[in-house]
């Protein structure tokens, strides 16, 4: 595969290698947890925690959501962690994915913390479902919620009416069809078919059921959007000569960044000249192939965010694992499959997997980098994550050691 | 005239007794199918309503439909929505005043039901309305309002009056506090309200004066949305230019699916560039979503989408 | 499936102010309510299509008022037989019936005179009252 995809170097960072993800944990995902958030949360960190072979009281930091509802000190109380020295959120709803790892890794790496955890716990199916629209806010006088003002009043109400808009125009552009959307819904669904933690386990679609099913918002049909999941995920973050010495064999921080432009809009990047791209994940790649001195042609799997569709297209494009416009070509020959030249979310992505906010996707990604995934991927080496797109996002490269 | 009256009250008050629209001829008699079928659906094992031989011994003598089934015989059925309008009444009616009030949302709160005899198979109902009672505005739990007392007369294939409905119900003005009960009674819901800011109230009064504004520096830089600052020359000051409204589709949506109070679906949703270089997220109306193509001329027009609501809508630009 | 309903009827003597008639638990079920509104030839959709209902601004389908009738009717001829003849409903509607909830019905004798009983009853729900009211009985003598 050869794109003309530059690296640019300045963007490397000093984060390569510094630090490793040592242990990864997860509740079941489902539509109905029956529990609470924190308690969902609770489960999930002591699983990462008990994966790593750590003590709840040896986590000194967290690195969590803004958008997350279990406060860190609240969970760090709940499981008795320890004095804690490092605490941030990090915003922007799913954007925030890799960027808590991010955050995570450059406290580890420079001794501001020693172990810390990162999660995303919710009951976004049966409690507070996003899909439902931003209905009922009340307006107040701020930035965030006159934001939604210039939608709001016309119906343009939801994050897949937001995409979509988007994913019109792109269609236009670069002649891409409903069915090259579809193409990632069957690649997700059939990987979910052979995962057993996958809300879809063996039940894979074709694309003759995408094509079928119903429309959500045109140009987006039901099966271009992910799921709504109840559960938690959690990664415990330490430096990379620590996590040598622990249960698990590390899957190194390669390179891990944040990323937005400078005309960037929260799911609604109508204004910039061209629409059709993700610039923010773009910049992300950058920093992430600069910082681990690697290029396209090094990754051997992806997990490529996929709240929507047409996004995954784009961020092929943008991470140059093919060329703009033509991730409807690169797709179409089953690249994106188990045993084409990048599978993508072997877990099942959010489509098929279970919707936790991307952070399910980082857990999958540790466990190809540590051969125990239930679709592993031949000699990985390193695997792409990206986090939400549309907003101002994140992305990590996690390799080998 | 009592000092709590109102012009309003008064033309209501002209109109109750008289009837409300013709009397309406039930579409089939009393029958057994009918009687079985209500009395599976609510589980009535009362065998006076489907045993024969039962009904023949006891004090009816015969089978007998039950009497909460009353509403049931003149139901007009299955209607397409056009043909449910083409029936209504015409003409002035409270129910329409107090929607022309205010009175929007309703919800029913009693009803009684009085039976003279039963009814048999065979029977066949007229049913007629009338305005009974309406009362002085009240202060409810809801919002202020009116109880208007509906009464329903049946009479029988003799013209022999065999039960009266009365249906009281309170058409009222919603308060903020009682929207979530209103969300039952009553389904209109106003759009979504902006927030309204320092930085946007130009733009939304603009609008509500049916004029087009777009934020533009005095380095000539337009901007929308807009804000405090201008991006290329970092000045605070603006001035609010009138777009022509003349644009074109960059790219659009239709809405489908989740359903949201009080959008009307399938709903679509432009993204229009402004022949002034910017672009502005609104509805495309008058046109059908088959026939919307990505630059498309469109124009803006403003549309008094509820009662002293005025939104930006854009229209396909003619010629 | 409930038992069959009794076959004879309470004289007017039998019953005394302050009689409690036997509860009704009906499970509020989607059956339930759709059955109800098509039975009573009631097609408003909001008593049977979800999606609609939602978009009209409903939590979800709910019951009609013909069928609350109905269910009232029914649990004064269950207690007092089917000879009780049924002279007047007068209900007072509440809090929706919703599919997933559950209804539960009790009644007690109010008054008596002239060979009429007067039964006050409740219809409580998950959310509140559904019904309240009274149902006038003529009962043999």
């Amino acid at each position: 595969m050869s794109v003309d995809f530059k690296v640019v170097s300045h963007f490397a960072s000093d984060l390569r290698d510094r630090a490793a993800i040592a242990g990864i944990g997860a509740t079941e995902f489902s539509k109905d947890s029956g529990r609470s958030e924190m308690r969902l949360a609770v489960e999930a960190v002591t699983a990462a925690l008990e994966d790593a072979g750590l003590e709840p009281a040896d986590v000194d930091g967290y690195s969590v959501f803004s958008m997350d509802n279990n406060p860190a000190i609240e969970v760090n109380r709940q499981i008795g962690g320890g004095d804690l020295r490092f605490f941030g959120r990090v915003h922007y709803g799913g954007g925030a994915a890799c960027a808590t790892v991010l955050q995570a890794a450059m406290a580890v790496a420079t001794g501001v913390a020693n172990t810390v955890v990162c999660y995303r716990a919710m009951n976004e199916r049966s409690m507070q479902r996003f899909g439902a629209g931003v209905q009922d806010r009340r307006p107040m006088p701020t930035a965030e919620s006159a934001h939604f003002g210039w939608y709001a009043p016309y119906g343009l109400l939801t994050p897949a009416s937001w995409v979509a808009m988007s994913a019109r125009r792109y269609m236009h552009e670069y002649g891409a069809t409903s069915e090259d959307f579809g193409r990632v819904s069957v690649a997700d669904r059939k990987h979910a078919a052979t995962n057993p933690a996958a809300w879809f386990y063996q039940q894979p679609i074709s694309l003759e059921d995408h094509q079928r099913s119903r429309w959500i918002i045109d140009p987006l049909r039901l099966l271009d959007c992910c799921q709504e999941s109840d559960g938690a995920v959690a990664v415990v973050v330490t430096s990379a000569e620590r996590a040598r010495d622990l249960r698990q064999p590390p899957a190194m921080i390669r390179a891990a960044a944040q990323g937005a432009s400078h005309e960037q809009q929260m799911m609604t990047g109508f204004y910039a000249d061209r629409i059709t791209g993700l610039p923010e994940m773009g910049l992300v790649a950058q920093q992430l192939y600069a910082t681990a001195g690697l290029t396209p042609d090094d990754i051997q799997t992806a997990i490529i965010y996929d709240h929507f569709t047409p996004f995954v297209l784009i961020q092929l494009e943008e991470f140059g694992f093919c060329k703009k416009g033509e991730a409807k070509d690169f797709i179409r020959d089953g690249n994106i499959e188990l045993g084409g030249r990048l599978p993508i979310n072997t877990h099942g992505g959010q489509l098929g997997e279970a919707y936790i906010h991307g952070m399910n996707g980082i857990n999958e990604a540790v466990r190809q980098v540590r051969g125990t995934a239930v679709n592993p991927v031949k000699d990985v080496e390193h695997v792409v994550v990206t986090a939400g797109t549309g907003v101002p996002t994140s992305g990590l490269i996690l390799g080998r050691d | 005239m009592k000092k709590s009256e109102t012009p309003l009250l008064d033309q209501m008050r002209q109109l109750t007794g008289a009837p409300v629209g013709e009397p309406n001829t039930a579409r089939d008699p009393v029958n057994q199918a009918m009687i079985r079928h209500w009395c599976d659906a609510v589980d009535d094992r009362n065998p006076v309503y489907t045993d024969p031989e039962f009904a023949e011994k006891s004090v009816h003598g015969g089978i007998v439909a039950p009497p909460t089934m009353l509403q049931a015989w003149t139901m007009p059925g299955l209607m397409s929505r056009e043909e449910r309008e083409a029936r209504a009444p015409r003409g002035p009616s409270v129910l329409r005043l107090l929607d022309e009030a205010g009175f929007t949302s309703v919800v029913a709160t009693n009803c009684t039901q009085a039976y003279k005899r039963y009814l048999r198979p065979g029977d066949l109902l007229t049913v007629s309305h009338s305005i009974e009672a309406v009362s002085d505005e009240k202060k409810t739990a809801l919002g202020v309002g009116h109880f208007v007392t509906q009464l329903t007369c049946y009479r029988d294939q003799n013209g022999e009056e065999v039960a009266t409905m009365r249906f009281r119900l309170l058409k009222f003005r919603p308060t903020e506090r009682s929207a979530g009960a209103e969300r039952r009674g009553a389904p209109k819901r106003s759009r979504p309200v902006p927030s309204i800011n320092h930085d946007n109230r130009f733009f939304w009064d603009g609008v509500q004066a049916g004029r087009l504004l777009i934020q533009r520096c005095f380095c000539g830089k337009l901007r929308h949305p807009p804000g405090p600052m201008c991006p290329v020359c970092r000045s605070l000051e603006w001035e609010a230019a009138e777009a022509c409204g003349r644009g074109t589709v960059y790219s659009y949506v239709v809405a489908h699916h989740p359903p949201i109070p009080p959008f009307e679906y399938p709903n679509l949703i432009v993204l229009v560039e402004l022949e002034e270089g910017v672009r502005i997220v609104s509805n495309l109306v008058d046109i059908e979503p088959e026939e919307v193509e990505i630059g498309m001329a469109v124009r803006a027009r403003f549309d008094e989408v509820e009662p002293d609501r005025i939104l930006l809508q854009f229209e396909r630009a003619k010629g | 499936m409930r038992e069959p309903t009794r076959t004879t009827t309470l004289r007017y003597h039998q019953v005394a102010i302050g009689d409690e008639l036997s509860d009704l638990t009906l499970p509020i079920t989607a059956t339930v309510i759709v059955s109800g509104a098509i039975a009573s030839r009631d097609y408003q959709d909001v008593h049977h299509d979800r999606d609609l209902a939602v978009e009209r601004g409903s939590e979800d389908i709910f019951m009609n008022i013909l069928t609350s009738n109905g269910y009232v009717g029914r649990f004064v001829t269950d207690w007092a037989g089917p000879e009780a003849l049924i002279q007047r409903v007068d209900i007072r509607l509440g809090a929706p019936n919703y599919p997933g909830d559950t209804m539960v019905m009790t009644g007690r004798v109010k008054e008596k005179s002239d060979g009429i009983i007067t039964v006050e009853l409740v219809g409580k729900n998950g959310l509140g009252n559904h019904v309240t009211g009274t149902v006038d009985l003529r009962l043999p003598q």
